[in-house]
């Protein structure tokens, strides 16, 4: 039981972290979300919170990756797209073993070994871009490291678009479904299993990200590169290894996003182009390198998207959170929750 | 008496820009010595490449015989010497007490990080009451007592120590060089990195004269505060 006297000093502190810039823009986004859903339906807020929490874990990747080391990443989309591909592929494959041996674990495994499997792809291929592409620059100069490393993401950007191109084709390769259970009805609103499925996913997602780096060693000690890499070096920390960890996980959890969206967006070459301006959308936003507010920014930007798209229709969706970014680069280019105490799960 | 710390002939540099030229010295278990030099002599230069966070382009460092020049920061650290920077190089955006568990990054056993933690509470009082305060919002003095701490949480044999003055009150100098004393105490070697002259002879065994990137002078620090040259270039005698 919370003592009084405890309980109301929390409530003062909840406040007046409410009327900060931060509060504000959390307040207004689920009054406008709920208006939104009075006005058009609840599907609204389905749709926000399923396809915002895959931005938010995208939009965490990102800004990791820059916060502990100042990789501007512009091949994050193609991340997204290798998770896509290759649950597409472990589903077909386990799909057709399914078909020949039925009745197996394999049939209710698959949807986890597609998720799973296609996150430790992204993963692997993160690893790989930081030992052949980003170590390799590091080592010859860190001179305008941030353009330079930009445009290297440009390239592998382009090499993983052409590669699944040229080894797989442009044809859409997606899923019915992830899986066999019925729609679940949850105020008024039918929703499928699947998107039920990929959020919670997704949640625990954001959950074991939050506490690794929050309590593990490992986290601490990528907190503590992205605060001050000379002092990591002091005491002890191995910045080659943290380096290739912080690249797995970002791109884990981009290819993550992308294989969980699978039976929402087929996999195709350059798929990566959307879910890449939205991550970016929500990092300059919230203010980049911060990834504890990356998770909120997602929900955010997801809102106006969908809203953008219900009332203005399909194409206008990039257009307001691009009107965002301008606003929020003239007004406080920091981002919303930006500050002046680095770090990348502090705010 | 054995050497602890023995540096050869090194040469570092910054890109095409040459800092140290043939720098020699050694330091010997228990001792406390001083490097002492005007501005952009090359002393931070010095520790930098003891710590590894710089590679000689020329020369050896050997620490308890064994040979680290060129080595990572982490692996040097790994090694047993500490290193307190000039800016402190603390991690802004945690607490206190996080950056001290920081500290003890290679320290395995929980025993020892528990009663390395101890000690720096009881070396540094004002550390354990800003416990949970983060630390990029201390002051200068302050920070300055937690890097030392941090760097006395992984139990090192040596301590690089880089300008602890620096910036700081008067009396707030007398406190940091009073818990550099209890390091001694407990066995820990010094290598003391100071613009202030007069201050680290003063306390220091021995003293090397550090200008425009080579040693010019190497004396008991006793001597050293009685030396013509280091009188009129540093002590404004």
């Amino acid at each position: 039981m919370v003592p009084v006297h405890r309980f109301r000093s929390m409530l003062y502190g909840a406040l007046a972290n409410i009327r900060s810039a931060a509060g504000i823009t959390i307040t207004l986004t689920i009054i406008i979300a709920i208006l939104g859903a009075i006005d058009k339906g609840s599907y609204i807020i389905v749709n926000t919170i399923v396809t915002g929490g895959m931005w938010a874990i995208m939009a965490m990747g990102l800004a990791l990756l820059f916060g502990v080391m100042n990789v501007a990443n512009f091949a994050h989309g193609e991340f997204f797209m290798v998770g896509a591909l290759a649950a597409y592929f472990i589903m077909t494959f386990s799909g057709q073993y399914v078909a020949a041996h039925p009745g197996t674990w394999v049939a209710g495994a698959a949807p986890f070994l597609g998720i799973f499997g296609a996150t430790i792809v992204g993963s692997l291929f993160g690893a790989v871009c930081e030992v052949l592409v980003f170590r390799q620059l590091r080592k010859r100069s860190r001179e305008q490291w941030v353009m330079n490393v930009f445009i290297l993401t440009l390239g592998i950007s382009v090499i993983l678009t052409n590669g699944h191109q040229l080894l797989f084709g442009t044809g859409y390769k997606g899923i019915v479904k992830y899986l066999d259970l019925p729609s679940i009805s949850i105020f008024q609103t039918l929703i499928s299993s699947d998107r039920i499925f990929v959020f919670l996913l997704g949640m625990a997602a954001i959950i074991v990200f939050w506490l690794f780096m929050k309590f593990s060693k490992t986290g601490r000690a990528i907190r503590a590169v992205s605060q001050d890499e000379t002092g990591a070096l002091m005491v002890g920390i191995d910045l080659n290894r943290i380096q290739i960890l912080t690249l797995a996980i970002s791109s884990a959890l981009a290819a993550f996003s992308g294989a969980s969206l699978l039976f929402m967006f087929p996999a195709y070459p350059t798929m990566g182009m959307a879910p890449l301006y939205n991550s970016w959308f929500v990092v300059i936003v919230v203010g980049m390198g911060n990834v504890g507010a990356a998770v909120i920014g997602g929900f955010i930007v997801a809102l106006f998207q969908i809203l953008t798209t219900v009332y203005f229709g399909e194409g206008w969706g990039f257009v307001v959170p691009s009107a965002l970014i301008i606003l929020i680069l003239v007004i406080k280019p920091s981002g919303i929750f930006g500050s002046s105490v680095r770090g990348v799960l502090e705010q | 008496m054995n050497v602890l710390l023995d540096v050869k002939n090194i040469d570092v540099g910054y890109g095409f820009l040459q800092v140290l030229w043939e720098v020699s010295f050694t330091i010997e278990t228990g001792e406390y010595v001083c490097l002492i030099g005007p501005n952009g002599a090359g002393k931070s230069t010095t520790l930098k490449s003891i710590m590894g966070l710089l590679a000689p382009k020329k020369g050896d460092i050997l620490f308890k015989g064994e040979p680290i020049a060129g080595l990572s920061g982490n692996k040097v650290c790994q090694k047993g010497i500490g290193y307190i920077s000039e800016g402190a190089n603390l991690f802004t955006g945690m607490t206190v007490r996080e950056n001290l568990l920081m500290g003890a990054y290679t320290v395995g056993n929980r025993k020892q990080l528990k009663e390395n933690l101890d000690f720096v509470f009881t070396l540094f009082p004002r550390l354990k009451e800003r416990e949970k305060q983060l630390a990029g919002t201390m002051s200068g003095g302050e920070r300055k007592m937690l890097a030392i701490g941090r760097g006395m949480m992984a139990t090192p044999s040596l301590l690089l120590v880089d300008e602890p003055s620096l910036g700081l009150a008067p009396l707030v100098t007398n406190d940091v060089f009073k818990a550099l004393d209890v390091l001694r105490e407990k066995g820990v070697t010094l290598l003391l990195v100071e613009q202030n002259a007069v201050k680290a002879l003063k306390v220091t065994n021995r003293g090397y004269v550090l200008e425009k990137g080579k040693i010019v002078l190497h004396e008991k620090s006793l001597d050293l505060a009685k030396n013509d040259h280091v009188k009129t270039v540093f002590l404004g005698v």
